[in-house]
């Protein structure tokens, strides 16, 4: 049997993922012009330059200051705005049942899990996203390992940047029974991973006493190894991996200040927190906000409504926030996410940190990802224009070094823009066309009971699908 | 001489006054009249609940005038949501029978609705709420400010308009049951798209038939259901009918040329695939939710398309259209819809024509509100920021000059 631990040999892919990203080409130089880059840890560069070789970012400067080499290639942003690339501290993108129905699987990992194909990662690309920390579902206990991935790549291992990131537990009673069954639960499923420790410990303790005795011949080993369905969640207990604890609202707080006492815990919240910020603060550590950041709640005499922003309850509190994106709808946009908090009364710095340096740190990758920084990743996203307005597009995402996503030939979205006749000419051939004639000349309609042409509801959902092969355009 | 108040102040005491008494000129905003250029640097004055005078620096502001420094801020006209969903669903949806035009939308609603808070909190001054969408034939909306000192005064315009609905709705969940007769009153019609096309035409060739025969007895009134018709086929009431898919959109300017009345399309979402017919047919297209068109996922509903380049192309071939939130379940508030609007690559300008004016017209309140005119309403929104900005927040929600509580 293979004695090579599941973590371990993700480990190895991603290391080999890091080494395919590599570049054939030793030299390979790419400069990046633009009217206004915004590095994020440092003053925004008007008229500047970025300069990324091998995958990496060798400088940052004025055009007048920076020069380009001549074997570069050149992207020409006048105009634009070049960016680091959204770092997303926490989602279920890209896997598609993402809640294990058995609550305890502390050996599962998303690494199983997530499709390289999945639109999410296509939808990551078109809003400016570059990094991406997949973890179980929030409906779960013990949920197994997350992983960082940039949402580009054929296989996961191209897509890692980082495997194993920590122990997804919640305190969401996703398993039926109220909030207190679940605190239950997950004490419980702790308690059992220490005592299965402790019995370890207790047995190998013996078998050692025992050979010292004499009773065990000198030469035998203790081969037993730790249970490896059991590995994560002994880790977690042994502080020597993070657990990422989802907190649905103020009224886990409590229990999760208890959980933070015994263990290495990044706290992801939930909406509903006001009454307990105080308590967050207490933690004393940055934490990840749900992608709802704005809620409702009606007063129980007056039934009157109050709004409440998570996001600036923390900053009026001190507390450092990570931002994350939803799977659709609105807060899918960064460019809303921010809005929304300036709409708040946060800062748009401190918004856009949110969503680079503070989840890049809290992930660990600070001194990769996040920010434009020389001998960081060579990730930047060219925007039309600024990242906080609706009307702002993104134009090119670059990874690595590597021009990933272009929305010029982005075919989803040309779908989206295109007029109609073009749709009309590809789903449906000549035949169609004139029956539509016809249809158009008796509309003043001596029988217009008659039912349409059958252009099934099956025919429609099929054509969006037929443009996606948008992995091999970009 | 004039009082200056800082705006917040200014707010407050303006909600405690009774707001038509005294003049207040809020100076140094932006406004956005709707239909009309931008002023950098606007005066709005009002006054009596009306709009007093709209214009530049040198606006001339009465004295005694409350003046409201808006430094930084935008105003634009209070928004109007011409399909909006208000009330809890079940009472808004009659069950005993699909063809209902008579039933009036008005009494199911609640004037203390949450629903009618939370709009004018998203600056939305002026609603057109119609019935559910689970009949054919529903019933007659109404026309609603989103406040109003005394719930009756909430009434701009009564019975605006007849909702009929195409596609799947009306027939959702409908089952005749086992071994029961078709004609049970426990049976809900129709059960297909076939029933409710049949359903909605059988009332109108009823109508028609109910009009000429009392050409001839002008003293026996047809039931109340065909009157109400009878208004819409002969051009004295409009006709909304909801339909999303392209199918669905076809069906309804079929029946409305078949009987020849004119109707509004509401969440037209599928309107991009015939422009053209929409636009030969002289048909106001309701937006549903110009956000909802994700690339992944499920924005359509009930078998639609729905694209981002709608906005566009219904803009580039003169349709008129109006944004809406309240047929989409996937809906933001109106500003954001909006927005949305904006994104997807409507000018600016028309697309806040689109929740203002626009509807307005539409709904033939344009005398009273709709636009920042001398003489309306004051029915208008003070702004942190540009309102198609997603940072921007409504400061503050004035309606006939009253400025109402918002949900903070």
């Amino acid at each position: 049997m293979n004695s090579m631990s599941l973590p371990a040999s993700l480990l190895r892919c991603a290391v080999a993922a890091a080494l395919a990203a590599l570049p054939a080409v030793a030299q390979d130089l790419l400069a990046v012009k633009a009217s206004r880059i915004v590095p994020v840890s440092g003053p925004v560069v008007d008229d500047g330059v970025v300069l990324i070789q091998n995958g990496r970012i060798t400088k940052v400067g004025k055009q007048s200051e920076v020069e380009i080499p001549w074997a570069a290639k050149v992207i020409d942003a006048t105009g634009k705005t070049v960016m680091p690339t959204w770092v997303v501290a926490h989602s279920q993108g890209g896997v598609r049942n993402f809640n294990e129905n058995m609550q305890n699987v502390p050996w599962l990992t998303v690494a199983d899990a997530i499709d390289p194909a999945a639109v999410y990662f296509e939808d990551c690309l078109r809003n400016g996203v570059g990094a991406v920390h997949v973890m179980p579902g929030n409906q779960t206990l013990l949920a197994g390992q997350g992983m960082v991935v940039r949402p580009f790549g054929r296989t996961v291992e191209d897509m890692t940047i980082a495997a194993n990131t920590g122990m997804k537990m919640s305190l969401a009673s996703g398993g039926g029974g109220g909030r207190l069954q679940q605190i239950r639960r997950l004490r419980r499923a702790i308690t059992d991973v220490r005592e299965y420790l402790a019995d370890f410990d207790r047995r190998k303790g013996e078998f050692e006493k025992e050979q010292a005795a004499g009773a065990i011949p000198a030469d035998k080993k203790w081969t037993e190894e730790i249970d490896r369905t059991k590995k994560g969640a002994v880790d977690l207990v042994q502080k020597k991996a993070k657990g990422w604890l989802y907190v649905p609202s103020f009224a886990e707080m409590d229990e999760a200040l208890r959980l933070a006492q015994d263990l290495d815990l990044q706290i992801v919240l939930g909406s509903n927190i006001d009454e307990a910020v105080g308590l967050v603060k207490k933690l004393g550590k940055p934490v990840v906000l749900d992608d709802a950041i704005e809620y409702f709640e009606t007063d129980e005499e007056t039934q009157k409504e109050k709004r409440f922003c998570t996001a600036k309850l923390l900053a009026d509190a001190g507390v450092p926030f990570a931002l994350t994106l939803g799977l659709g709808g609105p807060t899918s946009y960064p460019w809303w996410q921010l809005g929304a908090c300036v709409r708040n009364g946060i800062a748009r710095d401190k918004a856009i940190e949110a969503l680079t340096m503070v989840p890049a740190q809290l992930l660990g990758l600070g001194d990769q990802i996040g920010s434009l920084g020389e001998g960081k990743l060579g990730n930047l996203q060219i925007l039309t224009g600024d990242p906080l307005q609706a009307t702002t597009w993104v134009e090119t995402v670059v990874l690595e070094g590597q021009v990933v996503y272009e929305r010029s030939k982005d075919p989803r979205l040309q779908y989206l823009f295109e007029a109609e006749k073009a749709k009309a000419s590809k789903a449906a051939g000549p035949e169609r066309k004139e029956t539509e004639k016809k249809e158009s000349d008796k509309k003043d309609g001596a029988e217009p009971a008659k039912a349409e042409p059958a252009k099934a509801e099956g025919g429609k959902q099929d054509a969006p699908k037929s443009g996606g092969d948008g992995r091999e355009v970009r | 001489m004039h009082r200056s108040l800082p705006l917040a102040a200014a707010l407050a005491l303006a909600a405690l006054l009774p707001a038509q008494d005294g003049v207040t000129a809020y100076r140094n905003a932006r406004i956005l009249p709707g239909g009309a250029p931008a002023i950098a640097n606007g005066t709005l004055v009002v006054g009596g609940g009306k709009v007093l005078a709209v214009g530049g620096a040198d606006t001339p502001v009465p004295d005694g005038a409350t003046v409201v420094d808006c430094a930084g801020k935008t105003i634009t006209p209070g928004l109007i949501d011409a399909s909006f969903r208000a009330g809890n669903t079940p009472d808004m949806n009659e069950n005993g029978a699909e063809v209902t035009p008579h039933l009036r939308v008005l009494d199911s609603l609640d004037p203390d609705d949450p629903s009618f808070v939370r709009a004018r909190s998203a600056g939305v001054t002026t609603v057109h709420v119609m019935p559910g969408s689970r009949s054919v034939i529903g019933g007659l909306g109404v026309v609603l400010k989103t406040h109003a000192a005394d719930p009756q005064a909430m009434v701009v315009k009564n019975d605006a308009s007849l909702r009929i609905v195409m596609g799947s709705e009306p027939s959702m969940g409908n089952r005749a049951i086992r071994g029961g007769s078709v004609d049970s009153i426990y049976y809900r019609r129709p059960t297909t798209r076939m029933g409710v096309v049949w359903a909605a035409r059988k009332a109108f060739f009823d109508a028609k038939e109910a009009m000429e025969q009392s050409v001839g007895a002008p003293g026996a009134p047809p039931s109340p259901g065909m009157e109400v018709l009878a208004r819409v086929l002969r051009g004295q009431l409009t006709a909304v009918t909801t339909a999303r898919s392209e199918q669905d959109l076809r069906t309804a300017l079929r029946l409305a040329t078949e009987f020849g009345y004119r109707t509004v399309i509401d969440d037209a979402q599928d309107a991009h695939m015939l422009v053209g017919e929409l636009k030969a047919a002289g048909t106001t297209v309701m937006l549903g939710a110009p956000s909802a068109t994700a690339v992944a996922g499920s924005a359509a509903s009930d078998g639609a398309d729905p694209r981002s380049a709608t906005v566009r192309l219904l803009a580039d071939a003169g349709v008129p259209f109006v944004i809406t939130t309240g047929s989409n379940l996937a809906a933001l508030d109106l500003v954001r819809e909006a927005m949305f609007a904006a994104r997807n690559g409507l000018d600016a300008a028309r697309a806040l024509d689109a929740v203002t004016i626009a509807p307005a017209k539409l709904l033939g309140i344009d005398q009273r509100t709709g636009s920042l005119q001398k003489g309306k309403d004051a029915d208008f929104v003070i702004w942190s920021t540009d309102p198609l900005d997603p940072a921007a927040a409504a400061a503050s929600v004035h309606i006939d000059g009253i400025a109402v509580q918002v949900i903070r």
